[in-house]
């Protein structure tokens, strides 16, 4: 079976981000790693693949930037299309779903895997735009993934506990953290993965029209941004032999007693 | 080279990725001698499929030594190919008498490199660098572990395959390199460290059907958990040599003999994440199929040579150690420094802290470029002479050891409190300029190349 992995590459969340004052998004020049949510759709697809089938990674990123994608090669993905064009600066949800898409047609897939949201963005609308785009059925949320007879079963991750969906092929899944142990990618394929193949592609490769994607195509803008609101101090209870009771009381007040 | 290659520093983001998932959250339980570091050991290497590196290497090896014996015996490859017979002397490592009276092994408890042959070592940068960078990102926190692979793959696995017929490659070899079973490697003994060629007490008394080994070893690493132990003892033949030029043997034993002992784990300063332990043999028969090194009886001088070259991958690897202990040191000492508030400033502020970083700098820079040019001359195939490399280890270890006491310095009464884990990085890295030969030693072997002697 052939499996597409949606991958983000996004700077590294531990050192300190930076925001575009025009744009107000997030800066991504310079070196960007394997979103750690998508290590998990990565994983996932090889489990699925197979040893018949593989996997081929999908990203959209700045300046053909593939570090993250080498993470994901060195993991086993066989290869990668990387989409890259300064067409796309200023995109939102909904370009990069077109984009992605088109780089999908070109695979032909059984199954296309990405995660709920991104580590970055959360915007979290991307990957259905796709399915939609593609004209493929689409299942979130997956904490459980199986495939047997061109069909995928998925146990949805829903608030009250989970839904047993059925699906047939090709489809899109989207996989939530914590859904397979990601693997570590091997010495071996750390070094394989300098060899495997990464199509670099760009706007017109795929067809798309300059003008409909990137600032150029967006329909959504950020107006502005404000700074998170700073936690506050805890309250502390000192027991003076009545700690529980107000304990108690501070629970109620949060109605979780 | 200046800098790790982009291959190698997706290797050093996996490793570092693993130990800071497996191994950081054990650092207590490994220090407090509650977990014995071996599982963390196999999980590493199975995570990373270096037992299956290690293992293809092995079959590699081994078909060679297979021909090798083959060609020899002028027998087909396959044909099992008796050890030596007792009695034959066979040495593995001559105390030179000329020497005799010389600090001849400085010897170790020494990382070496893990996984490391003759044919992984052959002009490959790349092997060597994915040897490394596993050691420097594990002695960041946790030195002992380091201690405990080294010994077993770099130390015991190592003499076997080099010394080793193909028989004793299968039987012992081959799951020591993929760390199934653990290995220890005694040649240090109560009355001997540094001398411990020439002083050597232990002894092989050659008998019917092969030898009695008696005598005890201290200080060995791993020794109270190994499965396979290499064990050097001196040909006890009654022609009335003198003992420190009777020849040296080496053995292979295995966990459960009759005769042979293995203590618990000993009290020490630090690097207690690395089980050390005495053995105590008495009357341990062993037939010649444990005896290494048969086939290099021909040639004299091969166990002088051999053990250079052990000497050398070994001190690369402490400098590697090191590095690891002085890159965390420096990094939390960093953090400290800008945060640490008096007198209403970051103690960053204060240019005795500032001094104190710079030259924490001063010897990270100094050691990286020691692993580098070890890198560097590996892979144009120029190994480093012996002195060479001793210069390496006896700056490498000091540094550690100062930069890590600085660091607990920098932190006050924090940097003397475990939660800050310095002082176990300035506990652990006091023992690198103890075994692997000692500093005195190294300088020894300095002068020695210096002086031309
Ligand atoms: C944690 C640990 C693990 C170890 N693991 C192993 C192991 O796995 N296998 C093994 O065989 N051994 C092992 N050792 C032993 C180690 O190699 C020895 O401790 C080391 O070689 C020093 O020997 P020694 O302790 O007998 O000191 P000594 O040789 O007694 O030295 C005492 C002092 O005299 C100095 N000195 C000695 N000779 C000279 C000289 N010629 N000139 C000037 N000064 C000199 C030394 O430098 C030292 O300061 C381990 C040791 C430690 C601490």
């Amino acid at each position: 079976m052939n499996v597409v992995v949606c991958v983000k590459q996004i700077p590294d969340p531990a050192a300190p981000g930076a925001l575009d004052p025009q744009s107000h998004t997030l800066v991504r020049e310079g070196k960007l790693i394997l979103d750690d949510s998508d290590a998990y759709g990565v994983e996932m697809g090889l489990q699925l693949a197979g040893d018949a089938g593989e996997v081929t990674l999908v990203s959209m990123a700045p300046n053909q930037e593939v570090s993250g994608v080498r993470t994901a090669l060195a993991m086993g993905a066989a290869k990668a299309i990387v989409v890259s064009d300064p067409a796309l600066k200023g995109s939102d949800a909904l370009s990069t779903a077109k984009v992605l898409a088109k780089a999908i047609e070109r695979v032909g897939a059984d199954l296309i895997l990405a995660a709920t949201e991104s580590t970055d963005g959360y915007t979290g609308t991307t990957p259905v735009q796709v399915a939609e785009l593609l004209g493929l059925p689409s299942v979130t949320f997956a904490k459980k993934v199986t495939v047997s007879d061109g069909k995928v079963r998925v146990e949805r991750q829903t608030e009250a506990g989970f839904d047993e969906v059925e699906c047939p092929m090709p489809c899109l899944v989207t996989v939530t953290a914590g859904v397979v142990e990601p693997r570590y990618p091997s010495f071996k394929g750390i070094m394989a993965a300098k060899s495997k193949p990464v199509d670099q592609l760009t706007v017109a490769d795929l067809g798309l029209d300059a003008s409909s994607v990137g600032a150029a195509g967006a329909r959504q803008e950020i107006t502005s941004v404000a700074a998170a609101e700073a936690r506050g101090g805890g309250d502390i209870v000192v027991d003076e032999g009545d700690a529980h009771e107000r304990i108690v009381q501070f629970l109620e007040q949060l109605k979780l007693v | 080279m200046f800098e790790w290659t982009e291959e190698q520093v997706a290797v050093r983001a996996a490793v570092r990725r693993f130990v800071e998932a497996e191994v950081v959250p054990r650092v207590d339980d490994l220090e407090h001698g509650d977990l014995p570091p071996y599982d963390v050991i196999r999980a590493m290497y199975s995570s990373f499929g270096m037992d299956q590196l290690a293992r293809e290497r092995f079959e590699r090896t081994l078909a060679e030594r297979r021909a090798s014996e083959a060609r020899k015996a002028g027998a087909p490859a396959g044909a099992p190919l008796g050890a030596a017979t007792a009695g034959a002397a066979p040495s593995a490592v001559r105390s030179g008498s000329a020497r005799a009276e010389e600090p001849e092994l400085g010897e170790p408890g020494a990382p070496a490199v893990a996984g490391a042959d003759r044919s992984a070592r052959r002009g490959d940068a790349g092997s060597a660098a994915m040897t490394l960078i596993p050691i420097i990102e594990l002695c960041r926190h946790c030195p002992g572990i380091v201690t405990a692979m080294g010994v077993s793959v770099g130390l015991a696995a190592r003499t076997i395959m080099r010394r080793g017929t193909a028989d004793q490659m299968e039987r012992w070899g081959r799951d020591l390199v993929t760390f199934e079973k653990i290995g220890a490697w005694a040649i240090t003994e109560p009355g001997s460290g540094s001398d411990a060629l020439g002083g050597m007490q232990a002894s092989a008394r050659p008998v019917d059907g092969g030898y009695v080994l008696n005598g005890s070893k201290t200080f060995i690493t791993n020794g109270p958990y190994a499965d396979t132990v290499v064990f050097y003892a001196k040909l006890d033949d009654g022609t009335g040599t003198p003992r420190r030029s009777r020849p040296v043997l080496s053995f292979v034993l295995d966990r459960g003999m009759t005769g042979f002992e293995q203590s618990a784990p000993m009290r020490k300063m630090g690097l207690h994440s690395s089980p050390t332990g005495e053995l105590f043999l008495s009357d341990v028969h062993v037939g010649p199929d444990r005896l290494l090194g048969a086939e290099h009886e021909a040639s004299g001088s091969d166990g002088r040579q051999s053990a250079k070259e052990n000497f050398v991958a070994e001190r690369a690897g402490l400098a590697a150690m090191s590095l690891g202990v002085i890159e965390q040191c420096l990094a939390l000492s960093i953090d400290y420094a800008k945060n640490r508030m008096l007198w209403g400033k970051p103690i960053a502020d204060f240019q005795l802290v500032q001094l104190k970083l710079a030259k924490m700098e001063v010897a990270r820079l100094n050691v990286e470029n020691l692993v580098f040019r070890h890198l560097e001359m590996e892979a144009a195939g120029r190994p480093m002479s012996l002195a060479e490399a001793s210069a390496l280890k006896l700056y490498s270890a000091q540094a550690a050891s100062e930069v890590a006491m600085e660091a607990v310095q920098l932190m006050g009464g924090n940097g003397y409190m475990a939660e800050y884990r310095v002082e176990q990085l300035a506990r652990d890295a006091k023992v690198f300029q103890i075994y692997a030969g000692t500093d005195e030693i190294q300088v020894t072997h300095i002068a020695r190349e210096l002086l031309g002697r």
